[in-house]
């Protein structure tokens, strides 16, 4: 069990040690690497074997041998160990295989899988914050990395605002910690309700949802997600998308639980999911370009995890859970299918007889992105608008409204795609791209093309997402019991403090009540 | 509150503010930037502060003090690790901002945000395929600016 924390120092290990090893040999350092990334899959597949019990009971690993609240600790339960399983099975799967790396940028990945693996695995308030500026920094370079110069101005104004969020969940730790003289979050979480549960406390927490909103693409502080996104290669935003985001949203909903018991929090979540659903499905909806689309797109879903996950209480846990998984599964597969779609969607004409089988899994991947039954998707939204119309208030109301409104607005989009791409004349090509210019700096240039073949791998990756959503379809009972416990598992706040602190559990238990 | 104190939180907020302030109203990158240095050691202080006491000493415990324990006063220590973390990160972030700013110059020639911002967008549109360099919404002096910069640049090397 206290393998779990190789997950961090491995990769960690490996991104200081690849660049100094393959100085003498870069066959060697390459190797080395990636091995990193098979052995942490293997501990984590060794764990869940080991331990059944994992699903019943989560274990606080302590580190250094002094006990929390002195010393920090990881937090492993099923949520955490599900997604530190992700990350080094993503990393694999969005490894820019296609084309040569850069040692620099393979210690790059590395750094990434180590904090973010750090970062879900925490139970420290400070060390998440390290964590976090450590992906941060991870993903700003392998963002400007990419070679052209608009990756590099694209990663400047995301490095710019993600380092004032920072700088702004710096600030909120510090008033928490001026409020209880704590760090750790089972400490932070038994002393909430008495010390946090005040403006100052609503103030921590507004500071730290922008902080880490900007990995979460939350509303107001989102405005890199498109240029990055349409900068880099879809590898990345897949990667990027996919988990990261997800990452930093279950950090939140895991801070939120513990520390911060007052409605108000909640209602400040929703209110900025519900601008975020908006902003994101319109935008989405005027944009010409689909990678920008699903940029804007993937906005609008997070936004709805964030309403999702703002509703009290076991559904809106539930369904807050299944749109992320859900999001996290189908993103990455559409961006995947985005290699070959780049440009302008008016180019798209015509598609749907070249590659009909392509065509095909991207309506099924879209049709379960908009929710309609049975796929995976309605079940999500499904579970949403249960949880929104069990909830009395002015926002829960709005989200009854707004969610639908999305729905539309997203079929409007998507179905016009579907249409492009099954029309007969493709002939003239709306936008004429044979003047483009080039660019000196390119290192991918096979991103330049507008319409260009997919990789076999991007199939491959999107094929088998496909087929697990007509998986969970048929295993529909398993995959919401699963559901459940996840969801209860992570909303219940006295299961974390007993299992961090086992032996002041049952005294301060009956204090509570 | 005795003066020193109020002195050094209007110091910690008042460099908050500055620093907050200009990253809104400034328009060159570079100054944004010295701008976040500025909001970070506002922060910084402000959590430095939140440890610190008037009469406090070092929290190290000597052998002979440790009969009367409670009649120490000690700053807190915590909040300066956090600090001295936190100013690590500051700095490695801050010096791949420069980086990237040498590379934007280099390229685009310019320090401005918003021009920067203009080339970006136009940039992407370009790369993928939905305006062409030459339309009429494209900004035509930066294009051919850029273009200029890029052959210069070639020159160069």
């Amino acid at each position: 069990m206290d393998n779990i924390v190789l997950l961090v120092v491995l990769p960690l290990l490996a991104a200081f040690l690849m660049p100094v090893v393959a100085r003498s040999s870069e066959v060697v350092a390459r190797t080395l690497g990636l091995s990193v990334l098979f052995i942490s899959i293997g501990i984590i597949l060794n764990v869940w074997s080991q331990s059944g019990q994992i699903d019943s009971q989560a274990v606080s690993i302590v580190i250094g041998g002094f006990l929390p609240p002195l010393g920090i600790n990881f937090y492993v339960d099923q949520i955490s160990l599900f997604f530190a399983l992700a990350v080094p099975v993503m990393v694999l799967l969005f490894w820019p295989w296609h084309r040569a790396t850069s040692i620099r940028e393979y210690s790059l990945m590395m750094l990434l899988t180590a904090s973010a693996s750090g970062l879900i695995l925490s139970g420290d308030l400070f060390n998440i914050y390290v964590f976090y500026e450590l992906l941060g920094i991870a993903s700003y370079s392998l963002v400007a990395i990419q070679g052209r110069v608009s990756a590099v101005a694209a990663s400047f104004r995301y490095l710019l605002m993600g380092s004032v969020g920072s700088v702004m969940m710096l600030l909120g730790i510090a008033i928490i910690y001026t409020q209880t003289g704590t760090l750790n979050l089972a400490h932070l979480s038994l002393l909430a309700p008495e010390k946090l549960n005040n403006m100052l406390g609503l103030a921590s927490f507004a500071l730290i949802l922008t902080g880490m909103g900007v990995k979460a693409e939350l509303f107001p502080v989102n405005s890199w997600v498109p240029e990055v996104y349409g900068s880099v290669s879809s590898n990345l935003a897949a990667l990027m998308a996919g988990l990261l985001s997800k990452l930093a949203v279950i950090v939140i909903v895991r801070l939120l639980i513990l520390l911060f018991p007052q409605p108000e929090a909640l209602q400040l979540m929703g209110m900025l999911g519900i601008l975020g659903v908006l902003t994101g499905e319109l935008v989405a909806w005027r944009s010409r370009d689909f990678v920008r689309m699903l940029s804007f797109s993937s906005i609008g879903q997070l936004g709805l995890i964030f309403l999702a996950f703002s509703i009290p209480g076991e559904m809106g846990m539930m369904a807050g859970i299944a749109i992320a998984l859900h999001h996290m599964l189908v993103k990455p597969a559409l961006f995947m299918l985005a290699t070959g779609w780049r440009g302008a969607v008016e180019n798209l004409s015509g598609v749907a007889r070249r590659s009909p089988f392509v065509v095909l899994l991207f309506i099924v991947l879209i049709l379960s992105l908009l929710g309609i039954p049975p796929l995976p998707g309605f079940w999500a939204k499904y579970l949403l608008m249960v949880g929104l119309s069990s909830q009395d208030g002015f926002i829960y109301t709005l989200g009854m409204i707004i969610v639908p409104l999305a729905m539309v607005i997203e079929m409007a989009y998507l179905f016009k795609i579907v249409m492009i791409m099954y029309r007969k004349d493709n002939d003239e090509p709306a936008v004429n791209n044979s003047n483009i210019v080039d660019d000196s700096n390119i290192v991918d240039d096979s991103n330049i093309k507008v319409v260009q073949k997919h990789s076999k791998w991007g199939l491959a990756i999107a094929a088998s997402v496909a087929a697990m959503l007509i998986a969970i379809v048929l295993q529909l009972q398993p995959a919401s019991d699963k559901l459940l416990s996840l969801a209860n598992q992570l909303s219940d706040r006295n299961y974390y403090i007993s299992t961090v602190f086992p032996q002041i559990h049952t005294v301060r238990m009956q204090s509570i009540k | 509150m005795p003066a020193i104190e109020v002195v050094l939180y209007s110091g910690a907020i008042g460099l908050s503010i500055i620093g907050l302030t200009g990253l809104l109203l400034l328009n060159n990158v570079f100054r944004m930037l010295l701008a976040l240095v500025i909001l970070e050691s506002g922060v910084n202080l402000l959590l430095i502060l939140s440890g610190f006491r008037l009469a406090g000493v070092a929290p190290v415990i000597l052998p002979e003090q440790l009969s009367n324990l409670s009649a120490i006063v000690m700053n807190d220590p915590v909040p300066q690790a956090l600090v001295l973390t936190a100013i690590v990160i500051g700095v490695g972030v801050q010096a791949l901002g420069l980086a990237m700013i040498l590379r934007i110059k280099a390229q685009y020639g310019t320090l401005n945000m918003l021009k920067i911002r203009e080339q970006l967008e136009f940039d992407l549109a370009v790369q993928s395929g939905v305006a062409t360099p030459v339309s009429a919404h494209s900004p035509v002096s930066l294009a051919s600016g850029r273009e200029r910069q890029l052959s210069n640049h070639k020159d160069e090397q």
